[in-house]
């Protein structure tokens, strides 16, 4: 009941947290100095011409005019015209978002894949070379910059040994969309050849996404196993002769993750930021790059679409991760 | 005096906290020493185009860049710029959030909620993110990296520092200065603020981290200090179009920062276990 009230109470604030993230974007972008506009209209541009383009995207009205008709049209899904692409926003960041969206997903699994077994492991045989060695490596993974492994990575892998390709999602079109996914599109479609190629355009990318996500799921599974494994149940259980194995596996893990699923939102947070570089990095053409591309050109309708777009991931997925805590943990709903 | 002392001997037990204290040192040292330490201490704004792109050698270290400086010496130089970043940044965001954070802790009424509220929503997306907005939209130079990463950052201070405060009302202390009559400021700052010092001291340290890194992208995003500046991010963006013939042009700026943001981490967590015990690491179980 307390997990629904809390549930609900974010939810009432989604709307007006956008809302504020929306003004605070709105702010910034209209402190530009540089003028978008006469950067399109070019050095030749008559003053006629300049002003028939401040018409046409609506910035020729007074500023709170321009706020308000806006918030108008994000409300009905239209984020204006993108200054550079001249094409709406919405289309451009809808294009985007799987291409992102699954670099994201197959990082965070395979970080949770390799990162909660070697956290357990850490905590099983604490204090041994392992349990360094895994400790240096959780410790460099939160040290590192994103972009200069990505470019690392890059520097040995493809243009020194030629084993993965050097950047893009896929050698020439890809497969015929069906979801946006290039790993279930390609295996839809039987095409297995292609398949082979968006895996090894992936590995890179999200080898550099997933190395910071596993040092924090290893960290805290890590801590979380070493709070359980002391706690009576673990001594009662271990003295009705249930295996050691089975005791580690199957009851000290579920609530060792507990914390490693509260710290979802800061994993996330984290991969966000870093996705931004990275994408740009291995020209990965997702929503990072676009808002890379979209910053260097002054595209301020395409920024404010972007930081809206990922400030609602975001709040989502942190809504999520509360109800999946309250779901695993059941003391929370008491 | 006293506390400082059991301070160092503490971290100097913890042998990865005192790496960490080593690192930082060193840091601060190579920073005010670079014209000392450095072998071409002139290539910071001079270029010599027929030396440019050499290996690491005797001369040059860490080879030579486009412009033929010595890349060795450009990243003792940005040392300098990284710590003023993030020394500066770090402590503007704690002078404006340390204040919101208290009085909108100590003070239950619609203006510490709105308060809040707005820190919420600089909260709501990742921190890089609205930095990167904020520096394009000012241009790329030092002072507005550091007034991005200020603006972006003091609401993270002010839900710490709020929370924290909440928790200390309800202590027997905090209540008992109240019912002596202590005046508001006086609790705050007598009571409250030496409560939450070692939790702040612990977040600060560990935000210096994390600071370097997100000034690192935005000067490779190229929103940084211009040209010729030995940023390090900058550095690294600048070798992108030489590999992966120049490799010593990209790995060295990186591991600097790397090393860097290593040394505040490591620190940071040997701090936490010294001064707040109850979110130790259980390093030892």
């Amino acid at each position: 009941m307390r997990a629904l009230v809390l549930t609900v109470n974010r939810l009432a604030w989604f709307v007006p947290t956008l809302l504020g993230l929306l003004a605070i974007t709105f702010t910034i972008s209209h402190l530009i100095p540089a003028d978008p506009i006469a950067f399109i209209a070019g050095d030749n541009a008559t003053a006629e011409q300049i002003a028939a383009l401040k018409a046409k995207f609506g910035v020729d009205k007074p500023i709170p005019v321009q706020l308000w008709n806006y918030v108008l049209g994000v409300a009905q899904g239209d984020f204006g015209v993108s200054l550079y692409t001249q094409r709406p926003i919405v289309d451009d960041l809808v294009g985007r978002l799987p291409a992102t969206l699954e670099l994201a997903f197959v990082s965070i699994v395979a970080s949770a894949i390799l990162g909660i077994p070697l956290g357990v492991l850490a905590a099983v045989r604490r204090n041994s070379w392992l349990d360094h060695a895994l400790r240096v490596f959780t410790v460099s993974g939160l040290a590192i910059a994103a972009f200069w492994l990505a470019i690392l990575f890059q520097l040995l892998f493809a243009m020194r040994l030629g084993w993965t390709p050097l950047q893009g999602r896929v050698d020439g079109w890809g497969p015929d969309v069906i979801t946006g996914f290039f790993l279930i599109d390609s295996a839809v479609a039987g095409d297995w050849g292609v398949f082979r190629d968006v895996v090894a355009h992936m590995i890179l990318p999200a080898v550099t996404l997933g190395f910071p996500a596993m040092a924090t799921v290893m960290r805290f599974t890590r801590a979380g196993v070493l709070d359980a494994i002391n706690s009576n149940y673990v001594d009662y259980q271990l003295a009705m002769g249930v295996p050691h194995r089975v005791v580690i596996w199957r009851y000290v893990l579920r609530n060792a993750l507990i914390g490693t699923v509260t710290q979802l939102g800061l994993i996330l947070g984290n991969l966000i930021a870093n996705a931004v570089v990275v994408e740009a990095v291995f020209d990965w053409p997702g929503l990072g790059l676009y808002a890379v591309n979209s910053i260097l050109q002054s595209d301020y309708n395409a920024i404010m679409g972007f930081t809206l777009v990922i400030g609602a991931v975001f709040i989502i997925a942190n809504l999520l991760v509360d109800v999946t805590h309250g779901l695993i943990d059941p003391r929370e709903s008491h | 005096m006293a506390t400082f002392r059991f301070l160092l001997r503490k971290l100097a037990a913890d042998r990865t906290a005192a790496l960490g204290a080593l690192i930082v040192v060193l840091l601060v040292a190579v920073a005010i020493a670079a014209p000392v330490l450095s072998t071409h201490p002139e290539d910071v704004t001079e270029f010599h185009p027929p030396e440019r792109l050499l290996g690491p050698s005797g001369d040059h270290y860490f080879g030579t860049d486009r412009m033929g400086s010595d890349v060795y010496s450009r990243i003792l130089f940005g040392a300098r710029i990284t710590i003023s970043i993030a020394v500066i940044a770090i402590g503007v965001s704690v002078l404006i959030g340390v204040p919101v954070g208290l009085v909108a802790g100590y003070y239950r009424n619609w203006a510490s909620d709105a308060l809040m509220r707005v820190s919420d929503i600089f909260l709501a997306v990742p921190q890089i993110v609205l930095a990167i907005a904020i520096a394009q939209t000012l241009g790329p130079s030092i002072e507005n990296v550091i007034l991005a990463l200020s603006a972006t950052y003091w609401p993270f201070w002010a839900r710490l520092v709020y929370a924290e405060t909440r928790s200390a009302l309800n202590e027997t202390y905090v209540e008992a200065s109240i019912a002596l009559g202590a005046s508001p400021w006086r609790v705050m700052l007598l009571h409250v603020l030496p409560n939450i010092s070692s939790s702040l001291i612990v977040r600060t340290t560990i935000g210096m981290g994390g600071t370097i890194l997100t000034a690192a992208v935005l000067g490779f995003l190229g929103l940084g200090p211009p040209a010729p500046s030995p940023e390090w991010g900058r550095t690294i963006a600048e070798s992108r179009e030489f590999l992966p013939e120049a490799w010593w042009y990209a790995t060295a700026p990186g591991l600097a920062i790397f090393l860097v943001v290593m040394g505040f981490n490591l620190l940071g967590d040997g701090l936490r276990d010294i001064l707040d015990p109850r979110t130790r690491r259980s390093t030892d179980g």
